[in-house]
């Protein structure tokens, strides 16, 4: 028995009789997901405030894109997770940023991913990172105006296609799709554009790259009560994503103070 | 009333009966202007505050960011270093790019400007007034401490009527934390110590230096809520998180004074990059023994073309 359909608008499908395929699709993307009205009705008052709070970023450069989060899931004030993945992967060379509801990014990437494995699957190539972005954005738009809130930033590296590369692309279930070379996202997100717009070149050596990431996120999460805890960095390149080891940014935090105590008394010893 | 006694001149009377008039009625849902009038009850009204109705979906948002500006102060071992941006911004326009937000008190006390610029100016005027007469009566400069609680005390009196202010109050004087160099420690006692410096001589015997005054840099955060902090390091207005950003990764105690210029310079900068409500000239002050002095102002494309070309 159906229970309900979520129509799910493809945008790559076959150009011909796309129109007559349409109901054909609808039963075949029909899945075990919870049926939504079509026409949206009084939005259901969310049970507790949710912070949007988290900082990730992302950016380009000669080594391919990096991407870095920090690992805190927050409901208002109670730090709901500290250890919680910001940072999903998608596919083997392609992962996601997310900020917004947890919940909602993770169900959403996963639908993605299901949708660029069948892409896949029928066409016998990776979809680009620009037509994986066209494609959650097109399947968040029938949920404008509800309570979904994902704010993501896809990266990924693209071959086969016209434009190879590293490439980065931010979707918002507002609507927004923008493509770009830094972006990034949360509460978070000033403080750490502030480090990121110092430092950030195509030149960067992949060292350089995710030193200043690790250094942008452990900015925001010293400043931002909604962002902390530890922080991860993954790297994307022509040969697939890799992640560091999450590290702990209260660790940073006794080093750096540690290192600032030493020169004090360096420099009063010398005066 | 104290703004009555000051301009010594009739003013409105703003009676008790302005009951509430921001802040606490405002929500989602509120429309314009209510009247509610109960009776045997004096009108009030309650009037949208325009400071928290900042977004048209109606949610009230907890952290109330001050208004359009980025003006920063740190503390560093060779004084203050104080930097603002010179954007005036009235909604989406930009009414000025070369607007002074760095108010000279006097020669060794200098306040920053953020929230309405009417307000800080106005305030921050009076409290030049009031640390003139202050040192006239005591022939001696007032302290830091003591000017930023007259302001602090001034706005309080206006708490809850709209004010909007967000200011740092950064100078240099000799009232700082009282040192004795040790002997009031190994007596375990400062009190005593204190007693034999004011009886000019050792008494009975003890060994005891008088207390030494240190020369130090201050610098306090007051606000129109009434909040009056001190600290190390602040940054006030829309820009003010992005400044942060730069200063916490760039500050240290050993910087040199054209270091500490160039980090206050830079959080300004970027905070002008990103932050549409910030812009202009970055203008740079250090406070410092001295007094206060005025290092550069810099046109913050300048800047962009500066760092652009560095990089």
């Amino acid at each position: 028995m159906r229970q309900g359909v979520v129509y799910i608008n493809t945008n790559f499908s076959s150009v011909s009789g796309f129109d007559a395929e349409r109901d054909s699709m609808r039963t075949c993307l029909l899945s075990p997901l919870p049926s939504l009205p079509f026409v949206s009705s009084q939005p259901v008052p969310l049970p507790f405030p949710m912070a949007h709070g988290t900082t990730t970023l992302a950016f380009v450069f000669q080594g391919g894109v990096l991407a870095a989060a920090d690992t805190r899931s927050s409901c208002s004030g109670l730090v709901a997770c500290p250890a919680s993945q910001k940072i999903l992967p998608i596919h083997s060379h392609l992962v996601g940023t997310t900020s917004g509801t947890s919940a909602d990014c993770a169900l959403w990437k996963r639908i993605l991913s299901r949708e660029l494995r069948l892409y896949q699957l029928r066409n016998g190539r990776r979809l680009s990172t620009s037509g994986a972005a066209k494609l959650l954005s097109h399947m968040l738009h029938p949920f404008k105006g509800t309570e979904l809130c994902v704010a993501a930033t896809l990266c990924g590296w693209d071959d086969h296609t016209s434009l190879s590369g590293p490439s980065l692309f931010y979707v918002c279930s507002d609507g927004s799709r923008l493509q770009g070379t830094l972006f990034s996202v949360g509460s978070g997100s000033p403080y750490a554009y502030s480090i990121l717009d110092q430092g950030v070149q195509w030149g960067l050596t992949v060292a350089e790259a995710t030193s200043i990431a690790r250094e942008a996120v452990y900015r925001a999460t010293h400043r931002d009560a909604y962002s902390g805890n530890c922080v991860d960095v993954y790297h994307v390149t022509s040969q697939g994503w890799t992640r560091r080891t999450r590290e702990d940014l209260k660790e940073e935090y006794y080093r750096e103070k540690e290192s600032r105590r030493q020169t004090h008394e360096a420099e009063k010893k010398m005066l | 009333m104290a703004l009555a006694s000051v301009l010594s001149g009739e003013c409105a009377d703003f009676s008790l009966d302005f009951r509430q008039p921001f802040g606490h009625n405002c929500g989602p849902g509120q429309s314009g202007a209510e009247c509610d009038a109960a009776p045997g009850d004096s009108v009030s009204f309650s009037v949208k505050n325009p400071m928290l109705a900042g977004d048209d979906d109606g949610v009230e948002r907890k952290i109330e960011f001050l208004h359009g500006t980025t003006t920063l102060a740190f503390k560093f071992e060779h004084g203050v270093i104080v930097a603002v941006d010179s954007r005036a911004t009235a909604g989406s326009y930009i009414a000025s790019q070369t607007v002074k937000k760095v108010i000279e008190i006097n020669p060794y006390l200098l306040g920053t400007m953020a929230g309405g610029a009417a307000d800080c100016s106005f305030w921050e005027r009076l409290l030049a007034r009031q640390c003139r007469i202050y040192e006239l009566r005591n022939k001696e400069r007032i302290s830091v401490a003591a000017a930023s609680k007259l302001l602090a005390n001034m706005v309080y009196q206006y708490k809850g009527m709209g004010l909007s202010m967000g200011t740092m109050v950064c100078g240099w004087d000799k009232r700082g934390p009282a040192s004795c160099t040790g002997c009031c420690l190994k007596m375990g006692s400062l009190s005593t110590c204190q007693l034999i410096d004011e009886v000019e001589g050792a008494a009975v015997g003890l060994h005891h230096t008088p207390l030494r005054r240190q020369d130090s840099a201050w610098l306090y955060y007051v606000d129109s809520e009434g909040n009056r902090v001190c600290g190390d390091l602040f940054a006030v207005g829309s820009g003010s998180m992005y400044a942060y950003g730069v200063m916490d990764s760039g500050l240290r105690q050993d910087l040199t004074v054209d270091e500490a210029c160039e980090l206050g310079r830079r959080a300004i900068y970027q905070a002008t990059f990103r932050d549409a409500y910030s812009g202009g000239q970055v203008n740079l002050y250090h406070v410092h023994s001295g007094g206060w002095t005025r290092i550069s102002q810099e046109d913050v494309l300048m800047l962009h073309q500066k760092y652009r070309d560095q990089a």
